[in-house]
């Protein structure tokens, strides 16, 4: 009897409830949205939302979420962020369209920077590394893979340390021992004014290599034409057992590029060249195909070492974000990047990689590729 | 409390009704076998291209179909030992822009018989270009181009190819592709020592002198699908007549199998998805 009365009385409510519950779980929908954001600012008065979306590669989900989280009809201006700088200025209408900050604009976001140094979240992720080397016949898949634990310390506007932890799986590429050692620790400061961006990046890179480098861009998100330069000094380090290896910094890396991007079909052109690692010189041609989630390139290069091709590809690791509350965040990698090159083991047009590369970030915001995905 | 109760169990009812209606769908062309896709995805062919079993045909895909997948080579046609081994042959197709598809593919051969004689296997990059798109009284045209990079390419395709599709009757439709493949391909002739210049040493050789070709000369088939569930098929590959059927799941996962020159089977299996289409999450919040 008493039973048969609880049970009646949870049908009941399960009956009932979602009638009158309908803008509660909208409500629910939009602080759990919210949360995904970091270092938000509204500025009703003007109609703007300063914020940074982390979880996704793709800032559309950061656009469009944070229009649903809103639900403010008088917020007609989107200011996405990475580490802590404005990208550009979003209109969503039937359009995406951009606008370039003004240098107003920009330090009045930096002013709000300095008194809140905790509107970030402590943000852990799970990054997969694999390199390898294939067809040697007497051992036919020679890898080096490994997971990494990361995060990112904001030190403030645009200055980032990265570090973490590495847990290495396989190495049977180089002698170096398979211990548990730090991720690539470096600092890294993102700075923008007008349509100039700016990343330079100082400490422990990956691929072995330490140094400096800074990548520079000139990039408009509604105009197809961009160009950049990048120059490093690095040297090679690795973690021999109970202490560091830091070879002398004698690697010099110097590139420049123009890049040229398509509306039909929807594809990005990049003519890059300059010097490579072990002083090899050449040029290369990059094809970019931007989908939802993936990213597909296909390119060729002629170098004084030889001539390769490849392809390569970014996708995320599900499932994203594991667990969130509000101060605190595990997720997986937003961005797995990976290449394959028809030649091995001849140093042809190699290159180390820092945190992100300034032209693959930059090009996600542009107008034309958000728009693209909304037109099917 | 008894109307709550029915209601929940009549929507239950409901759900696996559905569920099980899609599956009776699906599993539908099992029982007639008879089979199509217009929409790209469906029957792969032995390196993982829209096609029939060996020979590749010029249909039309989407812009940001994904296919991937994995086919059985046997040992009397096999393209990297011939008659000493057979082969599985894994794939990957992308159509990266509208016209435009990209095939990867890894050959690796079952049962070595000298330890490393496999490798990682055969890598190749493969290009498909539509030249022509179908229209009423005008066939599909495309060309396919291996990338000529390789050191030792068994598994290459260099053809012309022309598909036009036939309504037949209901759901029934034929779909006919004719071509051409290239009696010549192009050789890397590098050892791994000295793989340092992907454009040294190309060398056309004639497919005759290897120990087993295919697609060289004319080639043509028919594929009879039954809407976008399934077919049966019949190809000249220019070395054999080859027979075979294939049904495809959840609109996505095709399985398939043949008979070639009536001596040995081969099969395989792929599943397809469109990476243009907008993922749940995105597609709410673009709703708004």
């Amino acid at each position: 009897m008493k039973i048969s009365t609880l049970l009646s009385g949870i049908f009941l409510f399960l009956g009932i409830s979602p009638v009158f519950a309908q803008s509660d779980s909208t409500l629910a929908k939009r602080k759990s949205l919210w949360l995904n954001y970091e270092n938000t600012t509204l500025d009703p008065l003007n109609g703007r939302i300063y914020y940074e979306q982390r979880l996704d590669r793709n800032p559309l989900y950061g656009l469009l979420e944070m229009r649903k989280s809103l639900a403010d009809n008088n917020i007609h201006e989107y200011l996405p962020m990475f580490q802590g700088i404005i990208i550009g200025k979003y209109k969503l209408g039937s359009k995406i369209t951009a606008s370039v900050p003004t240098l107003e604009e920009r330090q009045n976001q930096r002013i709000k920077f300095f008194p809140h140094p905790s509107r970030y979240k402590f943000d852990f992720w799970i990054q997969p590394l694999f390199s390898a080397v294939f067809g040697y016949r007497k051992q036919t898949l020679q890898s080096n893979t490994s997971v990494l634990l990361q995060t990112q310390f904001y030190l403030w506007q645009g200055m980032v340390l990265n570090a973490g932890i590495l847990f290495p799986i396989t190495n049977d590429m180089n002698s170096h021992p398979k211990i548990i050692r730090p991720a690539p620790v470096f600092l890294n400061q993102f700075y923008a004014f007008g349509k100039n961006f700016i990343s330079a990046s100082a400490g422990y890179f990956y691929n072995d290599q330490y140094g400096v480098n800074v990548q520079y861009r000139h990039t408009d998100m509604t105009n197809p034409w961009s160009f950049g330069a990048e120059a490093g000094l690095t040297g090679y380090y690795y973690y021999p057992r109970g202490g560091i290896y830091a070879g002398p910094l004698d690697q010099l890396f110097l590139q420049a590029d123009v890049a040229y991007r398509l509306t039909q079909p929807d594809i990005t052109l990049k003519l890059s060249g300059g010097q490579y690692l072990w002083k090899d010189r050449g040029v290369r041609v990059d094809f970019v195909k931007q989908f939802t989630n993936v990213e597909i390139g296909l390119y060729a290069m002629k170098t004084v070492n030889g001539a390769t091709a490849g392809f390569n590809f970014a996708i995320p690791i599900p499932p994203g974000k594991i667990l969130q509350g509000q101060n605190a965040r595990l997720r997986t990698t937003d961005q797995f990047r990976w290449e394959y090159s028809y030649t091995r083991g001849f140093q042809i047009g190699e290159r180390y990689r820092t945190g992100y590369a300034l032209d693959q970030k930059l090009r996600q915001y542009h107008t034309n590729y958000l728009n693209s995905q909304r037109e099917n | 409390m008894n109307l709550k109760l029915i209601l929940v169990s009549s929507t239950l009812v409901n759900k696996i009704r559905i569920f099980f209606t899609r599956k009776g769908n699906s599993l539908l062309p099992f029982l007639v076998i008879l089979c199509a896709s217009t929409s790209g995805y469906g029957q792969m062919n032995i390196s993982g291209k829209p096609g029939l079993m060996y020979v590749p045909s010029a249909s039309e895909t989407k812009e940001g179909n994904f296919q991937f997948g994995i086919n059985y080579n046997p040992i009397n046609y096999g393209f990297r030992f011939n008659k000493k081994n057979s082969e599985n042959i894994y794939f990957i197709n992308v159509t990266i822009v509208p016209r435009l598809e990209v095939n990867v593919n890894l050959l690796r051969i079952n049962n070595e018989k000298i330890n490393g004689q496999k490798g990682i296997g055969d890598r190749q990059i493969d290009f498909k270009y539509l030249i022509l798109k179908e229209k009423k009284y005008q066939p599909s045209l495309a060309l396919i181009i291996s990338a000529p990079f390789g050191i030792d390419n068994s598994l290459t395709t260099n053809a012309l190819v022309a598909t036009k599709s036939f309504k037949l009757s209901g759901k029934l439709a034929a779909e006919v592709t004719a071509g051409l493949g290239s009696p010549y391909y192009i050789q890397r002739d590098d050892s791994e020592k000295d793989n340092y210049n992907i454009f040294q040493d190309l060398k056309f050789r004639k497919k005759k002198e290897l120990a087993y070709y295919y697609l060289s000369g004319p080639i043509g088939g028919v594929n009879f699908k039954y809407a976008n569930k399934g077919g049966l098929m019949v190809e000249w590959d220019s070395q054999h007549l080859n027979i075979g059927a294939y049904g495809t799941l959840f609109k996505r996962w095709t399985i398939q199998a043949g008979v070639i020159n009536f001596d040995q089977i081969t099969f395989g299996t792929s599943y397809a998805l469109n990476l243009k289409t907008l993922p749940k999450r995105l597609k709410k919040a673009n709703e708004n």
